[in-house]
């Protein structure tokens, strides 16, 4: 954003007691950055209700909640922030009050606008932008937008058991790193004169400071896999990659996921969208096999737990810049429980 | 093709309706794995926790606001769940589950149990119940950025008891009464100290926990140029009060529990005694006696930003801490009246207070930097640092277990792994198939049988129940028949019956080597045969020994992986257990998220354990079949094993 993030150097009592568990974990500068930041977060489904959730007990300092559907009774099921009677309402609005009511200490605000809708400028208020649910398109150009001032970019999106987790933090993330201090010279089995010096604590630690650098959405996602050395890593790539590919394209088709209500149809079009995309790739339909299909609709509930949950801590880390970002995908099979992470795009 | 319930087949969205499932906790995990489980479609819920709700635990158990405090989780859990889904059928207890009204009866009603526990006592019985009960557990446990989750079920894996656990660390007796030589072990003393200040009872000397003395340990081996020395002290000692030490509870009391008295006692007098055995600082640096007149001249030192516990004072600011708090809780004793007793607990300040001032100042006698109220805090009280992700990644990996289980989909369940950074196989959550049951499990094979290895004539009934059977073995309420030929009764879990075995020796029932108990717990359903070999080679400290656990190993004092260590080497996370009591505690990557108990809960204490998984899954080749048979352990290199320590 434009203005330098103020820290306050206070916390107070309130703070202090509720957030002890976490400052215990990450310390109490990394809390008073996260207190700093304005996050925006799109789409309000159940992805979008487990980040808002993390964000806010984490202590940010506002949060604004964009979404430009409507409650329906699908959606309401999906998370647990939308009361029961909210059906019809923005889904944002219906999100704010038991959003809110999970740390009164975070400024909570809700958007009822279409994120393609708005300038350019609107995005320059936040620290960072997360967005759920968006299409490709727009995922790229929120991304071009920000990367290049500083404002951090996290993308995600849950396809039945699968999901995925993207962040752009720009060419240069500073963050710090919390390592033990080696201790030198004398250890207990030393009888020498040292034996006699005060103890050091071992447990000791230093801050390193780093920096790191993404590429952006676009390029991520372009990665030319036609020469002979990408072919030849093809086996460790892993596969949801490839379905996610296939997934954005479906939703910017059809302008929306795969549903279970047109299941027949919606799966016939996964697998010629899958055998499209794979071609123009120049890789073979047999790296995704037909099985996927029954496995990418709707959210599941327990996979946005586990994306939100990651996607959640990486918000975290990046505006507290403590700890080393995963980069630059998460990937989530919640079929055999594993979690990847790997680059793709220009290191 | 199969028809859509939302994501799921249809069958398998029937069975999770109809389905009973029970949580245990509804801390951390219990929250988030409540709203998983209703979100995904079970109706039938019920989630049992014996804890209420304290500020600390709204930055991520976040079914609860701040008017919650105080108020039970279970319930408070239950009315926020049923808010946005109201046509869920939750029951809520607010009990302990080792309440024998959960009896295997009641687990059976259940097709799924799913701990969300903080503390071994628990999961040992819940082990034990679902053993008995033939019903799936899922297990979890998180610590700071790491996370676990594992299934157990009866004959086709490994129980949670089938790997031994170690034990909690303790210090040798003469480490915390002379020799410290880091923060944690001042830190030990200061809250032995407590306990010997805390009760107005006139015992003897240690009365509450001979384990816990605190003033200078005369019979140290170490401080006696030759052995006949140090027995000869320790005689003399023992003796007559009046010559040498009396009790520091007699002495407090006779003194008007006096701040400053006390202060000299304890940081100078000793300290010289200490002093006087001159063999213990030939190769170590010798205490340092502190005065209190001396130290009033001292100025105090000016704060920083920052959390105000976050600050370290200076020796006088501790010294006027120790006497603030000295003087607080003796009027908190003389409140209580006649026969009073203060318990220790890190939420009192008072007491926090006290364990921080007696802690820093013998720190600074012996020559250590001093530590913040914060840090000793952690320490102190156990605390293992929490946060709202690792534990709703968790509680989403505990529901996809689940559904594998309803779904009969058993062979592709797994242990999951979550570490903080990606392993070199870019791996951040790492399944790995599960182990079939230990052969030799004292649980849960056929006939669990064990040897221990203890001093008849020394260890009385009392200790066998409580520290053996109970804290060791994980036994709620035990029955000991001694297997004599006449069936001898040493314990009964009805309570009063046995009462007068309690402070017998157990050689006074003809108890001796080679002698076998045969122990049941009616309630685990669960027998377990004790064979007996006699020893007087223990070592100093140590009551038993059980034939067949590896000794108990010190943390790695060097850097450690951050993956797989959960309470190595980094400051904010766990420590070595400071309660009094044996293992409580946590280990594997199922570890505590609770720390010491304030008196409405359980005793919960961190821990750090060994465990290599020898068996975690490649990437899957055949990705045509997700759903092929995986019960072979696949052919894979060791990339995976985690290695905690």
């Amino acid at each position: 954003p434009v203005e330098r993030k103020k820290q306050s150097n206070i916390i107070s009592e309130e703070e202090a007691a509720q957030y002890d568990r976490q400052i215990r974990l990450w310390g109490l500068d990394a809390q008073k950055r996260l207190r700093g930041s304005r996050v925006l977060l799109v789409g309000l489904r159940g992805l979008g209700a487990e980040v808002a959730k993390n964000l806010i007990l984490a202590g940010v300092k506002g949060l604004t909640l964009l979404d430009h559907e409507q409650v329906t009774e699908e959606s309401r099921r999906a998370q647990f922030l939308i009361p029961v009677d909210a059906d019809g309402q923005n889904q944002a609005q219906a999100s704010l009050d038991r959003a809110q009511l999970l740390n009164p200490m975070v400024e909570v605000k809700a958007d009822t606008d279409a994120v393609g809708s708005k300038p350019d400028d609107f995005f320059f208020q936040f620290d960072a932008v997360c967005l759920t649910r968006c299409s490709k398109d727009l995922m790229v150009r929120v991304d071009q937008l920000c990367a290049s001032r500083n404002i951090k970019v996290f993308c995600g999106d849950v396809f039945g058991y699968h999901g995925y987790m993207f962040s752009d933090l720009g060419q240069e993330h500073h963050y710090v790193e919390e390592k033990p201090k080696v201790v030198k010279g004398s250890n207990e089995a030393n009888d020498g004169p040292e034996a006699k010096k005060p103890k050091v604590d071992p447990n000791e630690t230093t801050m390193v400071k780093k920096t790191v650098s993404f590429c952006s959405f676009k390029a991520a996602l372009e990665v030319d896999w036609t020469n002979e050395k990408a072919k030849n890593n093809l086996k460790r790539i892993p596969v949801d990659y490839f379905l996610l590919q296939v997934l954005l394209k479906f939703r910017t088709d059809k302008g929306r996921d795969p549903q279970p209500d047109s299941f027949a149809e919606d799966s016939q079009l996964l697998l010629q969208i899958r055998d499209d995309v794979l071609e123009t790739m120049g890789l073979s339909s047999e790296l995704l096999p037909n099985t996927f299909v029954s496995y990418c609709f709707s959210e599941m509930a327990p996979v946005c737990a586990v994306v939100g949950g990651v996607l959640g801590q990486e918000l975290v880390k990046a505006l507290s810049q403590r700890d080393a970002p995963h980069r630059n995908f998460f990937f989530f099979d919640g079929l055999k429980g594993s979690g990847v992470v790997d680059y793709f795009g220009s290191k | 093709m199969a028809q859509l319930v939302g994501p799921l087949r249809k069958e398998l969205a029937d069975s999770l309706s109809s389905c009973r499932v029970l949580v245990v906790g509804a801390g951390g995990i219990g929250c988030e794995l409540l709203k998983n489980l209703v979100l995904a479609g079970f109706k039938n819920i019920e989630v049992i926790d014996l804890d209420t709700i304290d500020v600390s635990n709204l930055n991520r158990q976040f079914l609860f606001q701040k008017k919650h405090v105080g108020k039970s989780k279970a319930q408070v859990a239950k009315e926020s769940v049923l808010r946005f889904c109201p046509s869920a059928n939750i029951t809520a207890y607010h009990d302990s589950i080792m309440n024998p009204d959960y009896n295997v009866e009641f687990f059976r009603n259940f097709q799924l149990v799913m701990n969300a526990l903080d503390n071994r006592a628990a999961r040992n019985h819940v082990n034990r119940m679902c053993l008995a009960a033939d019903i799936p557990l899922i297990e979890s446990g998180t610590a700071g950025y790491l996370g676990q989750v594992t299934v157990i079920k009866k004959g086709q894996t490994e129980c949670y008891e089938c790997q031994p656990k170690p034990t909690q660390k303790t210090f040798p007796g003469c480490t915390i009464r002379n020799t410290p030589s880091e923060p944690i072990h001042c830190i030990v003393w200061a809250k032995y100290l407590f306990n010997e200040l805390k009760t107005e009872r006139g015992c003897l000397f240690g009365e509450e926990d001979a384990d816990q003395e605190v003033s200078p340990d005369t019979a140290d081996p170490e401080a006696a140029w030759n052995p006949a020395d140090a027995a000869a002290r320790a005689t003399a000692s023992d003796q007559d009060g009046d010559i040498k030490r009396v009790s520091t509870k007699e002495w407090a009391r006779s003194t008007g529990y006096d701040p400053v008295k006390l202060f000299n006692k304890l940081f100078k007098d000793d300290i010289m005694y200490l002093l006087t055995m001159d063999k213990l600082w030939k190769k170590r640096k010798a205490p340092l006696p502190l005065d209190w007149t001396e130290i009033q001249q001292i100025g105090e030192e000016a704060c920083g930003t920052g959390l105000k516990d976050q600050h370290v004072l200076g020796v006088q600011g501790y010294a006027q801490l120790f006497r603030r708090s000295v003087e607080t809780l003796r009027s908190q004793l003389i409140e209580k009246g006649e026969g009073a007793e203060l318990v220790w607990d890190k939420d009192d300040p008072p007491a926090m207070d006290f364990v921080t001032a007696a802690a820093n100042l013998r720190m600074n006698v012996f020559s250590m930097n001093m530590k913040s109220r914060f840090d000793v805090k952690s320490m102190a009280g156990n605390i293992i640092p929490a946060i709202a992700t690792t534990n709703a990644v968790i509680a989403g990996l505990i529901v996809l277990e689940a559904l594998k289980i309803l779904n009969s989909d058993f062979d592709q369940c797994r242990t999951i792994f979550l570490n903080k950074q990606p392993n070199p196989r870019k791996k951040l959550l790492v399944p790995c198939a599960l182990d079939h049951p230990n052969p030799n499990c004292y649980v849960c094979t056929s006939k669990p049988e064990v040897t221990v290895k203890l001093n008849v004539h020394k260890t009385i009934v009392q200790a066998l129940q409580d520290k053996i059977l109970k804290e060791k073995f994980g036994m709620v309420a035990p029955d000991v028949q001694i297997e004599d030929g006449k069936g001898t009764i040493l314990i009964s879990s009805e309570e009063g019956e046995t009462e007068a075995n309690n402070n017998k020796f157990l050689s006074d029932f003809g108890i001796r080597n080679g002698s076998r108990l045969q122990v049941d717990d009616f309630l685990q359903d669960y027998t377990l045969l004790v064979n007996v070999i006699h020893s007087e080679e223990l070592e100093k400290d140590v009551e038993f020994e059980v034939v067949g656990d590896a000794p108990d190993k010190a943390p790695a004092p060097s850097a450690p992986e951050e993956e797989k260590n959960i309470a190595n080497g980094n400051k904010d996370s766990a420590q070595p257990s400071t309660s009094s009591k044996a293992a409580e505690d946590d280990d594997v990557l199922l570890v505590d998220s609770d720390e010491e108990p304030s008196s409405s809960t359980m005793e919960a204490s961190p821990e750090s354990s060994n465990r290599k998984r020898k068996h975690c899954d490649a990437d899957t080749d055949d990705a045509a079949s997700k759903r092929k048979r995986l019960d072979q352990q696949p052919a894979d290199d060791d990339d995976d094993v985690i290695a905690l320590d």
